[in-house]
């Protein structure tokens, strides 16, 4: 069946089954690979992206579902990896393998986006991905580092980068 | 978007091709490879401009391209690695680029003979602080590799990324500087000697001339050095790239979703594969019915394949499966779901966590295999004015890394290509080699970046299940990727599952005059006497020896080996002498390592002592808060110098009413050595390690029922997140006069004991099995 999937600002027609989760035809109809498969069922947060602006784990929403959203993976957060939570991260040298990474930042940047000025309460229940590599001290620095860059330039978020 | 594939290729009902049996359709054999070429892929590619040497290519604007020999997946070796070399190619570091050394090339170029010797010797001593390492000339060969290829040694494990390459990576930065050198003096017509290199820029400086990298590169490739065995490298104490903290090379790519692991490689034309084998090692495929599935979308096959060989799996032993083969891995995915299979079990169905549990402990009544002994243990122990006894276990880990195994490989009649994040190349070429038939001049491995490795070939057959299938549909593509449950519960190895029985006798001051240490483990275990041999507290009478249970679980090098088992069973125990005696943990530790004739005797109180301060050992904490404090160290024999890491932790932990645990704070003290390549990787592994040895203790466990593990997934298999990494970790640094064993897994070992003995502090309750999580720790 063909989907309309506008992902990234951009209209895509996906032909896969109502069931196929988001996830899939992100990565294998789209060849938007940015977005991982860790677990498959909604536990580990490597699948994240925005869905209406809100972090969804994608492995566990069918395309269908997703029909007439505004979707934004990794790859439609900025096109030079310069949005202020890409470049916190780089600055605190965040990722060690890198695999849970892309999530990780889907999902710090839908925390600050509603709360752009979490406290470190904030981040641990907004932020509940799994990292393997353990990267936590550093992510935590780098969303408090990231909130600061956003209040000194607010026009800067993912919505409007796209 | 994905192919179209169309099936006008002929429809085959039943074939055996090669040990494997394919139901589906079949295609023509192709005979020639297919070349993909994707803008961020980390794979060797042939260069535009000449290389320097088979490491080295400088291109006209500066560039340098480094080739790297190990596999990144997440310890920092694409930088460390490249700063090996840039610190003798004295290149201006920002114009530094990684690629993945080439394990084809290896196999058909012999290394360079100025890189096959160490400039400090065949054995250097581990306190010589000239350049070399203290691993020594590397051996030749191990089982299955030669090491003497062009890329020497092509394997990310042992912690020998830096110990075991540096010599021979100084030497090829030298060696191309050296040549960079000649061609300036050529093209400046003044003796190369005049000249000196910096940052990508050659002077000369009696006339103030310059000329760059990028102008003399092409005419240094052409160049041979007269005599590249009397080039000289750098010793510790003058580094100056290395020691300085450099941010990751591969990060910018992390942040991006661009950098590029096996799981996101699309060759044009890629079938997808989804496997499951018998879940009880050693098993095989009765019998499946390809029938229920094949008009299921985009089904085009199912292979089946046979167990893989274990010579080409370090001995491990894992099961035959199918394949489901499709036009995507979703569509191969749900047809599997929906493939009934009947699988042939081996003789193991019996086996579960609990009798497995009675074989240790019943194996370490027999006299076992004694690795440690001196005086009398018996005769001190019936002296003794008390004796301690306790009984410890530790269940499966698994490394659980993000990434599930995959590879891409395309089989042809006299080729194998191989896409593949691997922490052995050379390895998965010769098993390619062996599975296709191929030789491995003609194994092309496309190595990619990890998602998470933590211990080498031991995330299991991918590479094998990959070549197995795509033999059986040859000239075709195919991308096999387990499902996250085929990763964890039958395609990985695990951490052993393991028991202790210590007795200790103790002196009328409540020091060991006694000790008997019993260590037992699945007989698969890997290197079960780390962190026993001997024990740095000083006992008299002291018998270590380790026991076996016979199992079939496919066991393997998971992060810091038997380290994690033996460290939380010697520091669990020598926490329950102090107690017994009155003493405080620390000063207790400190009397025993004082008394005892351990080498570096003085850099593990510098350890203790350390940590100890960084912590407020001593200082009062609120109600329902203790610290817990651990050491180990790692190396081959504690009795001999050694090279070593050395490190303590001080875990503070709270413990509500409740029986809730958090780990609130850690302080480690972590061993330098003569330094280290890149500061700021050290921290980072520490800082993940602090992580994994919080689930070790808190979380996690592989259980076995019917012969197969029980859990398959996050939500059985907790990885802990955000909101239980603790708040405050600071890390030191100190100094030694030895080169390190390693830095990414010597920090591991010590959280888990600390963390329980913190735990047996606010609640009386002295946990013995691992994880926590399974105790109540209520307290009043
Ligand atoms: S892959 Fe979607 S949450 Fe793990
Ligand atoms: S960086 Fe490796 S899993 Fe997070």
């Amino acid at each position: 069946m063909a989907f309309a999937l506008t992902v990234n600002g951009v209209r895509y027609v996906v032909d896969v089954e109502p069931e196929t989760p988001l996830l899939w035809a992100l990565r294998d109809t789209l060849d938007l690979t940015g977005t991982k498969y860790g677990c498959g069922i909604g536990q580990c947060g490597a699948c994240t992206v925005h869905v209406n602006g809100r972090p969804v784990r994608s492995c566990s929403l069918p395309v269908k579902a997703a029909v007439g959203a505004t979707i934004t993976t990794i790859e439609g957060l900025s096109p030079d990896g310069t949005h202020p939570v890409q470049l916190a991260w780089k600055e605190l040298d965040v990722p060690q393998c890198g695999y849970c990474q892309s999530g990780m930042i889907m999902a710090a940047v839908a925390l600050l986006q509603r709360t752009p000025a979490p406290t470190d309460d904030d981040i641990d229940t907004g932020v509940t991905n799994a990292c393997r590599c353990g990267t936590y001290y550093r992510v935590r620095q780098a969303i408090h580092r990231a909130a600061a860059l956003m209040s000194a330039s607010p026009s800067r978020s993912a919505e409007d980068k796209r | 978007m994905t192919p179209k594939m169309d099936r006008r290729e002929f429809f085959i009902t039943t074939a055996a091709v090669g040990g494997a049996l394919v139901i589906g359709f079949g295609w023509p054999r192709r005979a020639e490879a297919v070349d993909v070429t994707t803008p961020a892929a980390p794979w060797y590619r042939e260069p535009s401009v000449p290389e320097i040497n088979a490491w080295i290519v400088v291109a006209p604007d500066d560039t340098v391209t480094i080739r790297i020999g190990q596999t990144e997946l997440g310890q920092g070796v694409w930088t460390a690695c490249a700063m090996m070399i840039a610190e003798e190619l004295q290149c201006d570091w920002s114009k530094v680029r990684g690629e993945y050394a080439s394990a084809n090339r290896d196999a058909r170029e012999q290394a360079p003979a100025w890189t096959l010797k160490n400039p400090a010797g065949p054995k250097p001593a581990p306190t010589d602080p000239r350049g070399g390492g203290g691993s020594g000339d590397l051996p030749a060969t191990n089982e299955r590799v030669s090491w003497t290829g062009v890329y020497r040694r092509m394997s990310t494990h042992r912690s020998g990324s830096v110990k075991m390459n540096l010599y021979f990576y100084q030497l090829a930065g030298a060696e191309a500087r050296e040549r960079l050198l000649l061609a300036a003096a050529e093209r400046l017509g003044v003796p190369a000697s005049e000249l000196t290199a910096k940052d990508s820029i050659i002077t000369h400086a009696a006339t103030g001339r310059t000329v760059r990298y990028g102008q003399v590169a092409a005419r240094a490739a052409e160049l041979q050095h007269p005599h590249p065995e009397t080039i000289r490298i750098k010793s510790a104490h003058e580094f100056t790239l290395m020691g300085t903290e450099r941010r990751n090379l591969d990060v910018p790519s992390k942040v991006t979703g661009q950098a590029v692991y096996a799981i996101d490689v699309k060759v044009p034309g890629t079938l997808h594969a989804c496997a499951r084998a018998c879940p009880v090692w050693g098993g095989d495929v009765k019998r499946y019915d390809f029938n229920a599935i094949k008009s299921m979308p985009g089904v085009h096959a199912v292979v089946q394949f046979p167990r893989p060989d274990a010579g080409l799996i370090r001995n491990r032993q894992f099961s035959g499966g199918v394949a489901v083969v499709a036009d995507s891995w979703w569509h191969a995915k749900t047809a599997l779901d929906g493939l009934p299979v009947e699988w042939e079990y081996p003789p193991y169905t019996h086996l579960d966590t609990g009798n497995m549990q009675r074989a240790l402990i019943d194996a370490m009544k027999e006299p076992g295999h004694v690795i440690y002994q001196r005086g009398n243990v018996e005769d001190a122990m019936a002296r003794a004015a008390r004796v301690v006894d306790a009984t410890y276990d530790v269940p499966y880990l698994a490394r659980a890394r993000m990434e599930p195994g995959n590879a891409t490989a395309l089989v042809t009649d006299d080729r194998v290509d191989i896409w593949i994040g691997d922490q052995s190349p050379q390895e998965t070429r010769f098993s390619a080699s062996q599975i296709a038939g191929v030789p491995q001049e003609n194994v092309y491995v496309h190595t990619t970046h990890l998602g998470g490795g933590f211990g080498r070939n031991g995330n299991g057959p991918q590479a094998e299940h990959a070549v197995m299938v795509a033999k059986a549909l040859k000239g075709r593509p195919v991308k096999l990727q387990w499902t996250r449950e085929e990763d964890w519960s039958v395609g990985t190895t695990y951490r052993a599952m393991g028991a202790a029985h210590i007795r200790a006798g103790l002196d009328a001051d409540g020091y060991p005059i006694a000790m008997d240490l019993r260590a037992a483990a699945d007989s698969n275990a890997a290197a079960p006497e780390r962190g026993l041999t001997p024990p740095a507290y000083f006992v008299p009478n002291l018998r270590v020896s380790n026991h076996f249970g016979k199992f079939h679980v496919p066991c393997s090098t998971r992060r810091a080996t038997g380290s994690p088992s033996n460290v939380f069973f010697v520091e669990s125990f020598i926490e329950e002498l102090a107690h017994a005696a009155g003493k405080d943990p620390y000063e207790y530790r400190r009397e025993l390592i004082s008394r005892s004739t351990i080498v570096f005797e003085e850099d593990w109180l510098k350890a203790l002592d350390l940590v100890a301060e960084m912590s407020g050992w001593g200082k009062p904490l609120p109600e329902g808060w203790a610290r817990g404090i651990a050491i180990d160290d790692r190396r081959n024999n504690r009795e001999e110098a050694d090279v070593c890491t050395i490190c303590a932790a001080v875990c503070t932990v709270s413990v509500s009413k409740a029986g809730a645990v958090r780990l609130e704070r850690v302080d480690v003290a972590f061993d330098e050595g003569f330094g280290f390549v890149n500061p700021l990787s050290v921290r980072k592994q520490i800082e993940g390690q602090v992580a994994w040895g919080w689930n070790d203790a808190m979380h996690q466990a592989f259980t076995v029922k019917d012969g197969r593990m029980e859990q398959n997934n996050f939500h059985d298999f907790p990885v802990s997140r955000m909101s239980e990494y603790p708040r405050e970790v600071h890390i030191r640094f100190f100094r030694t006069n030895h080169w390190l064993e390693g830095v990414g897994e010597e920090a591991m070992s010590q959280i888990p004991p600390a963390i329980v003995n913190a735990v047996f502090r606010i609640t009386g309750k002295r946990v013995r099995s691992l994880p926590l999580r399974k105790h109540d720790l209520r307290w009043a």
